[in-house]
């Protein structure tokens, strides 16, 4: 003990500042908390009653409380939980990473859904108190129990079809000999870079009422695309791609090892296709039902375009809030369209987290060509072929609808249309700069959040991560509905601002730029950072030195995703977007159902220029090919 | 096991197999006799995996023949052939549970539940794995999972074992270990086996024989006994330890042997080379050679340098006419040591085995 004295007190003056440091961080919070608490709850004089005596009119006032205690009382809570944890306690960096994150997932993720279920449960815009009565009035109105119903049909039909021929292909074009599979590969996934209802757009140049196939080609007069067919037509050609990625990944990466001890061990090839190749694939194929359910059943833009008629939630969703203003019933509808989705995403997690069998170890032999029969191989082929040269033909179109009078009557070439897209620059700007914000801003968050939820030990790490990956799961209409419910009124009144539709947008996206994130970091070796430190770098040179320009193609990879599925998004944008903020995809959209065909095409044809110019961009900086960009 | 195994011979004749204009294998022919434990080993691409997938059934051969039991399998898909492999990273199926991996085989070829189980816990036992079986591969040790492999593999009674380096996954200790295991199983078991690896040390202590393969050909195959004392030329004397091969002058070649001059010194050796008229080496091992204090009759050399190891002491000396020689001195005295720089004497040996050349 008396050897250790002298040691003593430099110890107690290291744990006092370490203390006073963790002191002046709680001083410094309860003050934000504090001034943010008093900005979002307001007490306010309200007329209460008046009562008149002779001529004397007295006006009662009582106090009511305005804005959203339990929004503040969340953030409390997420500022308070985590000092519970010692190991925070001891780390105030991070300590303050970890309120940050959680703060943020409140703000912009937990709370705008949620609101979606509170005004779901109210009986009117004033009334306060639990009611059914939104739904009861929705599910008075047959429209809403048909759009219901055919939602389900359409979602259900477009994710298992869309997985059934995502299977096919991206086992084709990843196992199989088949010639051309690069130019496949790029050619089957083309849909991605244009927003979805350019897909109907261009399958209405095609094959609708003036139609150059149907009606020019064909001679056919009394078919129409219109309807649920050309609905799940076009849902397939928009969700497709995403199958295929999500799942020629898990094949590309499965040893071969695995299939080949199976027939080994005396297993016939269709034995081995089921009891070993099929289950290691099915997490990937719940993800892409999962993904193509939520994809097509959120989707506002292409049944409005080609639905003819046919309700879909979404779409009565748009109607309500934006065409009636009523903000309930809305937010009614929202959540019938957030449940299945909800359901399906944890039934999804549930099932990938215990069954994830596909993990990249150096030795593994992958990527190995199966031999397979010429009459299966040949029809496989011929399923990439037509649907490559679909694409090739879609786009094709919309670029020649651009530079033709008016499509469907008169094919001459011209500029009109190009100049018709002067009108559309100020939206244009709007647009750029939604997405470029969006993109670096989230490609940002990304970065840190990956770093938390990758790279450090904190108790509640799963649950972070779960809420931060939820927002995959939630219809872009549904993300709309709840940022208008919980920042359209006081004290925010954040609608019409470009703020809310770029947070809109980081949020959205988070989960890809998460995955992408944690991957990469991942694959950087911690002793490289430790082989750094022990050179002689700090910690901030090691960080810009060694860690970041490892994390680099990450971090661009997620500016580049976020900003092109910000420039092409409209069931978000519908929602968020003003007169001041208009944006590009909600103009194109308006001149899609307004104006000609040909005009349109140009305002298409300008967007798929525009993020063909920016993919370039990022395989140049990330030495990757698109394809890999879209990889989830 | 209860049932006894059938074993069987394997017969590749003339094997190729070409990818593109590259010739993995190129002309093998090798029998297997059956119940024997064959180790094909060489340096890596030298195709000895190639070859082993071949007669798996994964590669067909550009041109050849395979026969196991005197049946051509050449043209057989793997799922049909009698045999069974383990593999380098084991293969074992993430998605199943180790009775599930062990239970595999028999439930593809549809035996009933009660035979499936029976078998599956038998092989389990032999493989020392009972209470195991509940677990999921990940979850055990590299040792464990490697028993989970070869279990997996005997319990559909294969003809043919194949291996594919399989203990190239696990530390040094466990390495040697489980050689020796798979050693004993194939022996009580008398299951004809194929083992490939590159590690001279492990082909030695396992094998019946030893096929060397190079660039797709069979150099030699023989006892480890006839590959150390007989290399057939410099490469399988190279590969099959650290050897000294120096150049000799012949003086007196016959039928049952020879004698030939190095270093000013005369060595007899019992076999005659095979071509006297042409270059001849001889084959120093560093274990057969002695350095001591400079005396007459030695080989005059310096010490280069010295590496001890514990139970060795390696000496590498340089003979006056720049020769450099490896020494291998067992149980060294620690207080006897020749310093860097030392002139010392090597000893030869009188006598070696055979020649090269």
């Amino acid at each position: 003990m008396v050897d250790n004295a002298p040691v003593l007190p430099q110890r107690w003056s290291s744990r006092q500042r370490q203390r006073a440091v963790f002191a002046a961080l709680i001083a410094v919070e309860i003050l934000l908390l504090v001034f943010v608490g008093t900005r979002l709850v307001q007490v306010q004089a309200v007329e209460d009653y008046r009562e008149v005596v002779g001529d004397q009119e007295t006006i009662y006032l009582r106090n009511e409380v305005v804005g959203d205690p339990a929004l503040v009382a969340l953030l409390v809570l997420g500022i308070a939980l985590p000092l519970a944890s010692r190991r925070l306690r001891r780390e105030p960096v991070l300590l303050v990473a970890v309120q940050l994150a959680i703060e943020a997932l409140i703000m912009f993720v937990l709370w705008p859904l949620a609101k979606v279920f509170v005004e779901g449960f109210k009986a009117g815009q004033f009334v306060e108190g639990f009611s059914l009565v939104q739904f009861r009035t929705l599910f008075q109105m047959p429209m809403v129990v048909r759009a219901t119903k055919n939602t389900m049909v359409i979602g259900v039909t477009t994710a298992f079809l869309s997985t059934l021929i995502g299977t096919l292909v991206a086992y084709t074009l990843t196992l199989t000999d088949v010639p051309w599979r690069r130019w496949l590969r790029n050619l089957v996934v083309l849909p991605l870079i244009s927003p979805p209802f350019a897909v109907s757009f261009a399958i209405i140049l095609l094959f609708g009422r003036r139609g150059v196939i149907t009606y020019d080609l064909l001679g056919i007069k009394d078919y129409t695309i219109y309807g649920p067919q050309g609905i799940i037509f076009v849902q397939l050609i928009s969700t497709i791609p995403l199958s295929v990625l999500i799942i020629s990944a898990v094949f590309a990466s499965m040893s071969r090892d695995l299939e080949e001890a199976a027939e080994d061990l005396g297993g016939h090839p269709l034995y081995v296709l089921r009891t070993v190749t099929f289950p290691l694939v099915t997490p990937a194929i719940l993800t892409s039902v999962l993904l193509s359910f939520i994809g097509s059943i959120s989707d506002f833009g292409n049944p409005m375009l080609i639905g003819g008629g046919y309700q879909m939630l979404a779409t009565q969703a748009f109607i309500q809030m934006i065409e009636m203003f009523d903000l309930q019933l809305g937010a009614a509808l929202g959540m019938l369209l957030i449940i299945p989705s909800l359901l399906a995403f944890l039934l999804q997690h549930r099932i990938t987290s215990r069954r994830s069998y596909v993990t990249v170890t150096g030795g593994a032999r992958t990527g190995h060509v199966r031999k397979l029969p010429a009459w299966i191989k040949w029809p496989l082929f011929g399923l990439c072929v037509f649907l490559a040269a679909f694409n090739v033909v879609l786009y094709g179109s919309i670029f020649v609808g651009a530079a033709v009078k008016t499509w469907g009557f008169d094919y001459t070439l011209t500029l009109d249309n190009v100049r018709g897209l002067l009108t559309s620059v100020p939206m244009l700007k709007n647009s750029m700069i939604v997405a470029i914000s969006a993109g670096i801003l989230g490609g940002l968050v990304s970065i840190f959040l990956a770093w938390l939820i990758g790279r450090q030990k904190f108790p509640g790490r799963a649950a972070l991560d779960f809420s931060a990956t939820m927002m995959q799961a939630i219809p872009g209409t549904v993300v709309g509905i709840g940022y208008i419910l919980a920042y359209n009124a006081a004290p925010y009144f954040w609608t019409g601002t470009f703020f809310i539709i770029i947070v809109a947008y980081i949020f959205r996206r988070l989960p890809v730029g998460l995955r992408t994130g944690i991957a990469a970091q991942k694959q950087i070796d911690p002793s490289l950072e430790e082989a750094s430190l022990d050179l002689g770098a700090s910690r901030l040179r090691t960080f810009t030195h060694i860690t970041f320009p490892l994390l680099s193609r990450a971090f661009f990879a997620g500016v580049i995703y976020i900003f092109i599925r910000a420039m092409t998004d409209l069931s978000a944008a519908v929602f968020l977007n003003s007169g001041r903020t208009q944006l590009f995809t909600v103009r194109m959209f308006r001149i899609m159902v307004t104006s000609t065909p040909s005009e349109a095409a140009a305002f298409a044809a300008l967007l798929i220029v525009i993020i063909i110019i920016s993919l370039g961009v990022l395989s140049k900086v990330t030495g990757k090919s698109f394809v890999d960009l879209f990889r989830i | 096991m209860s049932e006894a195994f059938s074993t069987a011979s394997i017969i590749l004749q003339d094997l190729h197999k070409h990818f593109g204009l590259v010739k993995a294998v190129d002309g093998i022919s090798l029998e297997v006799e059956a119940g024997t434990l064959v180790c094909l080993l060489g340096p890596s691409g030298c195709g000895k995996t190639t070859t082993l997938r071949m007669i798996g059934g994964f590669e067909e051969p550009t041109a050849g023949q395979i026969l196991i039991g005197g049946d051509d399998v050449t043209r057989m898909p793997p799922y049909a052939r009698p045999t069974a492999m383990v593999f380098q990273n084991y293969a074992l199926f993430p998605h199943m549970s180790v009775y599930d991996n062990v239970a595999y085989g028999l439930r593809a070829r549809r035996r009933p539940k009660a035979e499936v189980d029976k078998l599956a816990r038998e092989a389990l036992d032999l493989m020392e794995l009972p209470g195991q079986e509940k677990k999921s591969p990940p979850q055990l040790s590299g040792g464990q999972q490697q028993r989970v492999a070869l279990a997996r593999a005997l319990v559909i009674r294969p003809k043919v074992l194949l291996f594919d380096e399989p203990l190239s996954n696990l530390d040094a200790k466990l390495r040697v270990r489980m050689r020796g295991e798979i050693r004993a199983l194939q022996r009580r078991l008398g299951i004809t086996s194929v083992y490939v690896t590159h590690d001279q040390e492990e082909a030695f202590s396992i094998a019946d024989r030893v096929a060397i393969m190079n660039a797709g050909k069979l150099i030699q195959l023989g006892t480890p006994r006839e590959l150390y004392s007989e290399p057939a030329d410099r490469f399988v004397a190279d590969f099959v330890g650290v050897s000294n091969i120096v150049p000799v002058e012949v003086v007196d070649s016959a039928a049952d042997g020879a004698t030939v001059r190095v270093f000013g010194q005369t060595i007899r050796s019992r076999r005659p080379p095979s071509n006297p008229g042409g270059q001849v080496s001889v084959v120093l091992r560093p274990e057969a050679l002695r350095v001591e204090k400079t005396a007459d009759g030695g080989v005059p050399a310096r010490v280069l340098t010295l590496a001890f190891t514990g139970p060795l002491l390696r000496y590498t000396v340089a003979v006056d006419d720049g020769t450099v020689l490896a020494v291998d001195l067992p149980n060294p005295d620690p207080d006897h040591f020749f310093a860097e720089g030392t002139p010392v004497s090597v000893l030869l040996p009188a006598e070696v085995p055979a020649l090269l050349g």
